[in-house]
């Protein structure tokens, strides 16, 4: 069954989203950090990416998702309330933001489990 | 009286569109070259601006009568004298040339002379802090003014200078270089190198250099370009904070004549970075006579296809700079109010969010860089991230420009590592004597012997670079006064603790000038500054006690039961 690494700060968020992943028979691993997320993603592998935007510092998902995409080809959902909470306007692009799907915070775990079901197709 | 033409005013005024654009943004430009032609801005003049930009004559007059270089109703004399009156030029005698100037003129400060050839005025700093006392007569600067040395001044400006013994440059005084300063740096080479990487990888280097905002706030470089970057928008903008307003620094101005290409480079390598197509320099009122260079640099880098289309042979990179001037407003020096500047308005600082990296000029995504932190860009991406960060501290990496006055040997410009301590720094200036340090200008804080061996550095005393001395004699509660005045003049108006809580820390000082302060109140004041730090909507008004607390908590017994002079 695939892998899906998933990076947040936010510990619940995490928790939340690993059940719902781990529910539908995937195996989850997680980081809170872009540092941490590195290392484990070098470790595990995963073949897919549930990336925060905001952590430490409020770029540190994009510059997480560039590091990424340089180093694998692995598909990243990118899954953030910076909108929200900076009045910022994000969206994916091929440079800067490189990314597979960019979702909004909330999401409902249906709509979360089928953009990860079509990202690994 | 002047007798005001109607036609030939909507005549100038739409040639005055052809050159700066028909939008509100348009508006202060055009009213700083009204008001150069009229010397003054007659109502008539700002009504028909009002109906030229289709905004209402209210406007016009709000704007107007915001910024202190605008005037209203008066005519300005044909040389308009303004005497710097920041604590540094305080202190080296300002009192005595001001005294010489009414008497040689005749007329007080505020006031013209009644043949309409001078202006006499107090203004705020004039980054002259080392050569003080500095005054400006129109756009020229004169530093190490004298009182035998005004009827000379006066005699230059009858002869509207057409002989002169003043030099019209007035050089600063490097005393000591480090790696950024002694950069050996071509216009064009840091921006070429930058062009060789992609817009992400530019930005990894600035991240990997630690570089943080010279500007004095320290926000991270690489995260303010990246967040930019990400935005989504076709438009977005690089401005250049060439405002440099705060109390006792001048470095800028420096870097702003001898580094001008590598600070340009920084603006363009920016918009490279963010995918921005247009760049602003916003350049203080009071440096003027700068703007002249700045033109002439940007002409030549057109030339040279380091701006416009295709710069440097990069297919589809595009970019241009447009010079703004200040109108003597030193909140404008704040990233939100400079925008509100750019954008035609009264400089009032907005909230925050949403920021500018995403809603900034005309709500579009903007990056707002010092001039020092475009410059150690441009070096960073030709010299590489180790070389920037072997110097400074953790947290604070890379050397800093310095600007140093006040009671030393040897005020100037020094380029120095983060993480020296004060007790260091002084020891290079020559100041050890000082009974207090004066740390990031006027909202920056005091720093009392006892402290000394603390470091300059983001992560303890943070300062865009303004050091101020005070030696042995200095009265702490004038310094206190004086910065308390800067801010009661300064302050926008919009939150009321700041409006009116910094007049009542001044009435307070006042109080204690006379000796009629008892603890009790003192105390209270000390509350309020508190309130007005945490209340206050933008950088100016949370700053604006600092000097007031550090000031009253460290030199207390010096200032209380004075026995106030006898007139
Ligand atoms: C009242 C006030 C005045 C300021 N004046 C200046 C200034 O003259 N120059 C400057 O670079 N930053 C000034 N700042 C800081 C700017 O708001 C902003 O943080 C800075 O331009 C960002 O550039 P940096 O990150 O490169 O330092 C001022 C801030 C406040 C609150
Ligand atoms: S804190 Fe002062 S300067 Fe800043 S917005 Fe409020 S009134 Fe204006």
């Amino acid at each position: 069954m695939a892998k899906v690494l998933i990076v947040d700060d936010d510990p619940d968020f995490v928790s939340a989203v690993a059940i719902v992943l781990e529910n539908a028979g995937y195996k989850v691993c997680k980081a809170h950090s872009r540092q941490e997320g590195m290392q484990v993603f070098d470790k595990e592998q995963p073949n897919l990416v549930v990336l925060d935007v905001m952590m430490q510092e409020p770029d540190d998902g994009f510059v997480m998702a560039q590091e990424l995409k340089a180093r694998a080809k692995v598909p990243i959902l990118m899954l953030t309330s910076v909108g929200q909470v900076t009045g910022l306007d994000f969206d994916k692009d091929s440079e800067m933001v490189p990314v597979d799907v960019f979702e909004q915070k909330p999401i409902m775990p249906s709509v979360l489990l089928e953009r990860i079901n079509q990202l690994l197709q | 009286m002047q007798v005001l033409d109607r036609t030939k005013i909507i005549q100038e005024i739409s040639d005055l569109k052809k050159t700066y654009g028909d939008d509100r943004s348009a508006l202060l430009p055009i009213l700083q070259d009204l008001q150069e032609t009229y010397g003054y801005l007659p109502d008539l003049v700002m009504q028909e601006t009002a109906h030229a930009l289709e905004i209402h004559p209210v406007e016009v007059e709000g704007v107007a009568s915001f910024y202190s270089f605008f005037r209203r109703k008066e005519k300005q004399g044909k040389y308009v004298l303004r005497l710097c009156q920041t604590i540094s030029c305080d202190l080296a005698g300002k009192v005595n040339v001001a005294r010489q100037l009414e008497n040689e003129l005749g007329i007080k400060f505020g006031e013209t002379t009644k043949d309409g050839m001078f202006t006499l005025e107090y203004t705020n700093c004039l980054g002259m802090c080392d050569q003080g006392p500095a005054m400006l007569v129109n756009d020229r600067l004169f530093a190490k003014v004298t009182p035998d040395k005004v009827p000379y001044i006066i005699v230059d400006c009858r002869r509207d200078f057409l002989k002169s013994d003043f030099p019209k440059i007035v050089p600063s005084d490097v005393r000591k270089s480090g790696p950024i300063l002694s950069h050996d740096l071509k216009p064009g080479e840091g921006l070429k190198a930058a062009l060789n990487h992609t817009r992400a990888e530019v930005i990894g280097i600035i991240r990997e250099s630690g570089l943080r905002g010279r500007g004095g706030a320290g926000f991270p470089t690489a995260v303010k370009w990246q967040l930019a970057g990400a935005a989504q928008s076709d438009k977005k903008y690089v401005v250049c904070n060439a405002d440099e307003g705060e109390p006792g620094t001048f470095k800028d101005r420096y870097l702003l004549f001898h580094h001008t290409d590598m600070i340009l480079d920084g603006m363009t390598i920016a918009a490279y970075a963010i995918g921005a197509k247009k760049g602003f320099f916003y350049l203080r009122g009071e440096y003027l006579y700068l703007k002249k260079y700045m033109l002439e640099a940007l002409e030549i880098r057109r030339k040279n296809n380091l701006l416009g289309k295709d710069i440097a042979g990069k297919k589809g990179f595009d970019f241009d700079i447009e010079v703004r001037m200040g109108a003597g407003a030193y909140v404008c020096g704040e990233e939100t109010a400079l925008i509100e500047s750019l954008e035609g308005y009264r400089g009032e600082p907005r909230n925050r969010p949403p920021f500018p990296v995403d809603t900034g000029f005309q709500k579009n995504p903007t990056i707002v860089n010092n001039v020092e932190t475009f410059l150690d860009a441009t070096l960073i991406c030709v010299k590489g991230a180790k070389w920037f960060n072997e110097h400074g501290t953790e947290k604070s990496k890379g050397t800093k420009i310095f600007s140093i006055s006040g009671d030393c040997e040897q005020p100037g410009i020094y380029e120095l590592p983060f993480g020296i301590t004060i007790a260091q720094l002084l020891k290079e200036v020559k100041g050890e004597n000082a009974k207090a340090v004066q740390i990031g200008g006027a909202s920056g804080k005091c720093v009392a012997r006892k402290d000394f061996n603390r470091t300059i550095a983001f992560e303890d005393i943070s300062s865009g670079g303004s050091i101020i001395v005070f030696g042995p004699s200095v009265d702490m509660l004038k310094v206190a006064i004086n910065f308390m005045e800067f801010f009661v003049e300064e302050s926008c108006g919009q939150c009321t603790p700041c409006r009116d809580g910094n007049v009542k820390l001044l009435e307070g000082l006042k109080l204690l000038e006379k000796g009629r302060c008892s603890v009790t109140y003192l105390n209270e004041l000390m509350r309020l500054a508190e309130t007005i730090q945490l209340a206050s909507k933008c950088g100016l008004g949370q700053s604006s006690p600092n000097a007031f607390l550090s000031i009253l908590e460290n030199f207390k017994s010096e200032i209380l039961g004075r026995v106030p002079e006898k007139a």
